[in-house]
This record gives C-alpha cells, sequence and structure tokens, in this order.
C-alpha cells in the first residue's frame, strides 16, 4: 500500500503514529481499500490527539505517543483458552459466546452458528461475500474529530465480527474479547458490526478482558445498526488490568421506531476512552443509554457521548453514574444535537458523580445543541460527596456510619444496576464492581 | 431517675444562635409537647437531641438514661432507645425500605447484646406493623420513602418507631401533612407505645395532634427558650389565645 505515503509531515510524528503508518503499510489491500485509505490519510494529517484537543483535554497521550506498536498476534484457539474466571456468565447459563482475541474471531470451532435467529461470520469473510454491506456499514456517521481512534481502526482491522440478528433472540449473545500478548508494546484494532433486521430483539454483550503476561494495546470500534422496529440491548463491559490503555468508539444507527438501551460499564482497564456516537436517523427511534463508570486506585476514565436526534419525534435519555476513589479520574461529557425538523425530539441528560477519597477527581459535562422548535431537552449534572440527610437518616436509625456510607454508594449505582435485565450479567457486573468499593464484605452481604 | 434531663442547652446553626439555655425534664411513661411558633427551635431541639453534626452544642448538657447524651454519636443514640421522628423524610433511593428496618433492629439488638432477628420472623414483624398502620404491600420492594406522600412518609416513620420500639421517641410535627384518617392511626400507634417505662416528646406547630394524643406536660418554646410549661390545658390556650400571649406576658 502507498497512498498514506504521499502525506506529508511525516518527519513531525510521533514514535506512535509512525508505527500505526508502518502497520498501515504492511496490510494487504482488500475490499474495502479506499475507505481505509481515506480512514488513514485522515488519521496522519489530523496526528494523535494532542492538548489542543478540547475533547482530550484531560486526557494527555504524551507517554502513549512515544511508543511504538506492532500487530498483536493473532492467536489460536488451541494457543488461548480463556479462564473461567474472566467469564462474565456463568457456564450454565444459556448464552451463547463468540471469543475474539486481539481481534480476530475464533469462529470455526467455538461458536455454534445455529444461535436462533442470527446470522454470525467473520468480517474476513464479509469483505469478500458482500463488500457492498461492509462499505455501507463503515460509512462515518459525522466529521468530528473525537473519532480519530475509529478511523484508526477502520484503516487497520484485520478482522472482526458480523453478528445479524434476524429475529427475535432470546439468548443473550456474549462477545469475548480477549486481549493477550507475550511481547510489550502491542496493538490490536477489533471491530465488530451488529445489525438487527426489521422487528428483531437481542442482547449482546461485549465484555474486554485480558490474559496473558502482557496486555495489547487495545484500539476496538463497533457498529450498532437497528433497522425499523428492533430492539437492541447492548452491554460494553470494560475489565482489563490496571497497566492496558483502551480506547474504544461505539456508533449507533437507529431507523425508525428502534429501541436501543446501550449500557457502558468501565470496571477495569488503566486508561479508558470510551465514545459513543449516535444517531437517531429516521422518526421514533428511541435510545436508553446508561454509563456506569468507576474510577479506582490510578484509573482514568474519558467517556464522550455524542447523541444526534436527526429526525421527528426521536428520543434519548442517557443515565451516568460515576464513582471515584483513591487517584482516580474520571470524565464524562455528554452532547445532544438536535437538527433542525427534529420536532418533537425527546431528551434528557442526567450525569452524577460521586467522590470518595480527596484525591479523585470526576468532571461531568453535559451540553445541548438545539437547532428545531418544539422539543423538551432536560440536563442534570452533579458531583459531590455522601448526601449529608441521607447519611444522618441512616445513623439515626442505629446504623454505623460504616454500614450507611457503604449502603449509600450502592445506592448510587443502583438505578444503572436495576435497569439491566440479564439477571446473570448483572450480578456478575455488581461482583466485580463489589470488589472496587469500600467494604466489599458488606456490600456482598447486602446483595 | 428521669429519662430525659436538658440543662441549659444552648445550640447554633450556621454561626446562629438557635436554642438559648433550654431545661427540661421527661420521665418514664410520660408525654411532653413542645409547642411553639415558627422559628422558636423546635426542630432544632429535636436534631440536637437525634446527634446532628451540623448543629454545635454550645453549653448545656443533656443526660439520657443516666448517660451523657452529647457525647455519643447518632447511632449510639439510636441504639440506646432513642427515636427521632423526621418533619422532612429523606428519600433514599437504592436503600430497600424493609432491608433498613432489619438493619436497624439488628444493630439495636446487638448493642443489647442479643441476638439478630430472624429474618423469616422479622418480616411477619413488619407485616403485622405494616398492617397497623395501613401502609401498601409495595412498600416492601421500594427504596426508604421513595416516591412517597407526605402522610406516606410519616407514617413510614411511626412504623419504624413500631418496630424499633424506642424508650423515647421525638416526634417532630409528626401530625403535619397528613390527613384525619392517617392523624387518628398516628395517634393510636403512638399512644400504644407509651407504658410506664417508655416516653414521648412530641414537637408540635398546632395543637390538633394533642386532641388524639393527651399529653401531661406542654411547653412553649420561643426564641430558643422555654417560656411557659403547664398540663394539658395550656395546649387548649395556646389554641384558644394564640403564642403572642406567651411571649407578650413574658416580655411584660
Amino acid at each position: 500500500m502507498s497512498a498514506a505515503a504521499h502525506i506529508s509531515g511525516a518527519a513531525s510524528r510521533s514514535p506512535a503514529l509512525r508505527s500505526f503508518e508502518a502497520q498501515w503499510l504492511a496490510r494487504e489491500p482488500d475490499a474495502i481499500l479506499p475507505l481505509r485509505e481515506q480512514a488513514m490519510g485522515r488519521v496522519l494529517r489530523l496526528g494523535l490527539p494532542g492538548a489542543r484537543d478540547e475533547s482530550w483535554r484531560y486526557t494527555p497521550l504524551r507517554q502513549l505517543a512515544a511508543r511504538s506498536f506492532v500487530d498483536a498476534p493473532p492467536a489460536t484457539e488451541e494457543a488461548i483458552a480463556p479462564s473461567a474466571s474472566l467469564s462474565l456468565l456463568g457456564v450454565s447459563e444459556r448464552v451463547a459466546t463468540v471469543l475474539m482475541v486481539n481481534g480476530h474471531p475464533l469462529l470455526p470451532a467455538a461458536i455454534d452458528l445455529t444461535i436462533d435467529g442470527t446470522e454470525i461470520s467473520s468480517l474476513k469473510t464479509l469483505a469478500c461475500s458482500d463488500p457492498g454491506l461492509l462499505t455501507r456499514f463503515l460509512a462515518p456517521l459525522s466529521d468530528a474529530e473525537e473519532t480519530r481512534f475509529g478511523l484508526l481502526n477502520k484503516a487497520l482491522f484485520v478482522d472482526g465480527l458480523y453478528v445479524k440478528v434476524k429475529s427475535r433472540t432470546p439468548t443473550p449473545i456474549v462477545i469475548l474479547h480477549l486481549a493477550t500478548a507475550d511481547r510489550p508494546d502491542t496493538v490490536s484494532h477489533p471491530r465488530v458490526i451488529i445489525e438487527a433486521a426489521p422487528g428483531a430483539h437481542a442482547t449482546i454483550i461485549e465484555h474486554h478482558v485480558r490474559q496473558g503476561a502482557y496486555t495489547p494495546l487495545c484500539n476496538s470500534a463497533t457498529h450498532l445498526a437497528l433497522r425499523r422496529g428492533a430492539a437492541l440491548d447492548h452491554y460494553r463491559v470494560f475489565a482489563s488490568d490496571a497497566e492496558s490503555t483502551h480506547f474504544d468508539s461505539l456508533d449507533i444507527v437507529q431507523e425508525r421506531d428502534s429501541t436501543c438501551r446501550q449500557f457502558t460499564i468501565v470496571l477495569g482497564g488503566g486508561l479508558v476512552r470510551a465514545t459513543l456516537e449516535h444517531l437517531a436517523s429516521e422518526p421514533g427511534a428511541n435510545l436508553d443509554s446508561y454509563s456506569l463508570l468507576v474510577g479506582h486506585e490510578q484509573r482514568h476514565v474519558d467517556c464522550v457521548n455524542v447523541v444526534r436526534h436527526a429526525a421527528a419525534g426521536t428520543r434519548s435519555r442517557q443515565t451516568a453514574r460515576s464513582i471515584a476513589s483513591g487517584e482516580s479520574r474520571v470524565i464524562f461529557n455528554s452532547k445532544v444535537v438536535v437538527d433542525a425538523g427534529a420536532v418533537r425530539a425527546e431528551s434528557q441528560q442526567s450525569l452524577r458523580g460521586l467522590l470518595l477519597s480527596p484525591t479523585a477527581e470526576i468532571d461531568c459535562r453535559p451540553q445541548l445543541e438545539i437547532h428545531a422548535d418544539e422539543v423538551k431537552c432536560a440536563h442534570g449534572a452533579s458531583i459531590g460527596r455522601l448526601d449529608a440527610d441521607m447519611l444522618f437518616y441512616l445513623l439515626s436509625r442505629g446504623l454505623d456510619r460504616e454500614t450507611a456510607q457503604t449502603l449509600l454508594v450502592y445506592a448510587f449505582l443502583g438505578e444503572v444496576l436495576a435497569a439491566m435485565t440479564v439477571p446473570t450479567a448483572r450480578s456478575a457486573i455488581e461482583s466485580a464492581l463489589i470488589t472496587q468499593l469500600p467494604n466489599p464484605d458488606l456490600l456482598r452481604s447486602l446483595r | 431517675m428521669q429519662l430525659l434531663k436538658i440543662d441549659h442547652l444552648s445550640a447554633r446553626v450556621a454561626g446562629k444562635q438557635i436554642l438559648d439555655g433550654i431545661d427540661l425534664e421527661v420521665g418514664p411513661g410520660e408525654v411532653h409537647a413542645i409547642m411553639g411558633p415558627n422559628g422558636s427551635g423546635k426542630s432544632t431541639l429535636a436534631q440536637v437531641l437525634a446527634g446532628r453534626a451540623d448543629y454545635e452544642v454550645t453549653g448545656g448538657s443533656v443526660t439520657f438514661l443516666g448517660r451523657d447524651l452529647l457525647g455519643m454519636a447518632p447511632e449510639e443514640r439510636a441504639r440506646a432507645g432513642l427515636f427521632l421522628g423526621f418533619q422532612y423524610p429523606v428519600e433514599i433511593p437504592g436503600v430497600n425500605n424493609v432491608y433498613l428496618l432489619k438493619a436497624a433492629l439488628n444493630a439495636k439488638r446487638k448493642a443489647a447484646g442479643e441476638p439478630e432477628v430472624d429474618a423469616y420472623e422479622f418480616l411477619g414483624l413488619v407485616r403485622q406493623k405494616m398492617k397497623l398502620m395501613q401502609i401498601s404491600e409495595s412498600f416492601l420492594t421500594r427504596g426508604v420513602n421513595e416516591g412517597f406522600s407526605g402522610g406516606e412518609k410519616k407514617r413510614n416513620e411511626i412504623l419504624q418507631m413500631l418496630v424499633l420500639e424506642p424508650t423515647l421517641a421525638i416526634l417532630d410535627e409528626t401530625a403535619s401533612g397528613i390527613d384525619i384518617d392517617a392523624l387518628k392511626i398516628v395517634s393510636e400507634r403512638v399512644n400504644s407505645l407509651k407504658d410506664a417505662r417508655r416516653s414521648v416528646v412530641l414537637v408540635t406547630h398546632y395543637q390538633r395532634l394533642l386532641n388524639y394524643i393527651v399529653p401531661d406536660r406542654v411547653h412553649v418554646l420561643s426564641r430558643g427558650r422555654i417560656l411557659k410549661s403547664g398540663d394539658a390545658s395550656l395546649a387548649l390556650e395556646l389554641e384558644r389565645r394564640g403564642y403572642d400571649w406567651v411571649v407578650g406576658e413574658k416580655v411584660a
């Protein structure tokens, strides 16, 4: 490949960007080459996000930019057997699990391809069998520069997973993303495309875990396409280790009368930047976005939601609960855009942060950009410590201070936990969550 | 021995002196009513007795069952048998009503060296008290006071009181914001709690509640001091003549 080589300014590129370019130059051309060229060209022109990028101001990438990355190894099924402890759901549960290792789906043996109502294939296969379809899924939702890592993924993803939900699928599908490497400074670019056909229903859980000596830098991207009347519950759960860096770009396109319930849950990782870019393209589309962001020890969590109402009578509701202890930092920026013509659009943003230590920090910023009349848009953001009135009430009933505080921390997260409708997933997420809160033993006894 | 002995208690909130030398003694089995105009310090007195941290005690002492009450943490006061029925009970979504009741009862039992309550028996007890208070079944699954009307919140306070069986119940404006039927239910329960050992302090702006719970003593509080004390007939006189009469008499 040579397209990117012509782009000027190569000398000023950071080692990281140069290493991404080297990966790009080593890729075999495929059916979507023009799209990839465009994406890579843009990444090289823009460079990695820096201090001058408003949406990255709290998340400096200087250290990362100074490193060089090579492709994380594709792993064979024989070499990789994820330990049971990494599973979000118990083995006995009725779920279908698809394993992806460093972005490579292990399809032939790992999955029963007859999951009722779905069709599953690798993106490599899709690129050969229906390049036009793949191209349509990769079209950008917007011009936003925040999605630079999404562009990088588009240029560099080697393989990925395509799930088409064709009808009502009662069994939750778990995509277990395993990050693993036997050397430092590797990178993976996992990509997942999920299409819910008209009227289809499904729950899909993407669970990011790690195993082995080193964790690759993970630059994942997921695209959700909801056709008319489809209903999709999508979870992305980040549960990597403190050494790891994860960039995840999620975009969602919703057609008429579709309903998406999206959960973003950060329980692990050293640095996690998770973006959600949403487009309600037709009337009646409905989004419920729930975020549960847990800052623990030195963790840095940066979430950006951009929700766009582009049609009349669309609705979105965002509920974000951030909690930060130790020296962690949690950032949540949410923006709702109502296009001209999107009359009767309704949006709600409820962002709340709970600080559990004097050295932790939370920043929440809800934004609204309205270009239509007759809309109902509400937003609220609050960050603070435990509510003194609630605490006193519990103490006045004889509960000791530690129990009272623990109860209130748990209650703070309750709204998002209660919205999770897969009981086993909820229970597994709660278990993992509890270990990162004060008084885990006490919390366990409360469940 | 007096159950509660307040000696020249003074307190301030956010730098403002609210209580200015309160003297009050409550004996076992007695019902006292503390009345007074808005802003006289009634609620502050209740909160100070329960141990609210942002109310600063600037002088005086309080003895409860022979112990120095002011030296006890709020949770210790509760376990020792003091109960505050809040004027504005806070909503705590995510903390279940029944869970709180059970945790509260167990904390008290533990402090008394008693074993934890049996979960099954406990639920039976709660259901029985709920029936007495005419509280609907959905209460069991809801968060503390979550989405409750003003009257429901007050009934929940009394339900908690019935489960915890305090030695001293301080009920802050329990009758305000409830309808006549609820008032009768609440009064009946408060009367049922009272025995030779247990006492009740009613903090109330209106005389209405005192038609149903007849106090042994009535005290009129104004500007952080008790201006006048008397028997139940004082409440009726206040109803007839208003607070200005007492305040005026004192000034004169």
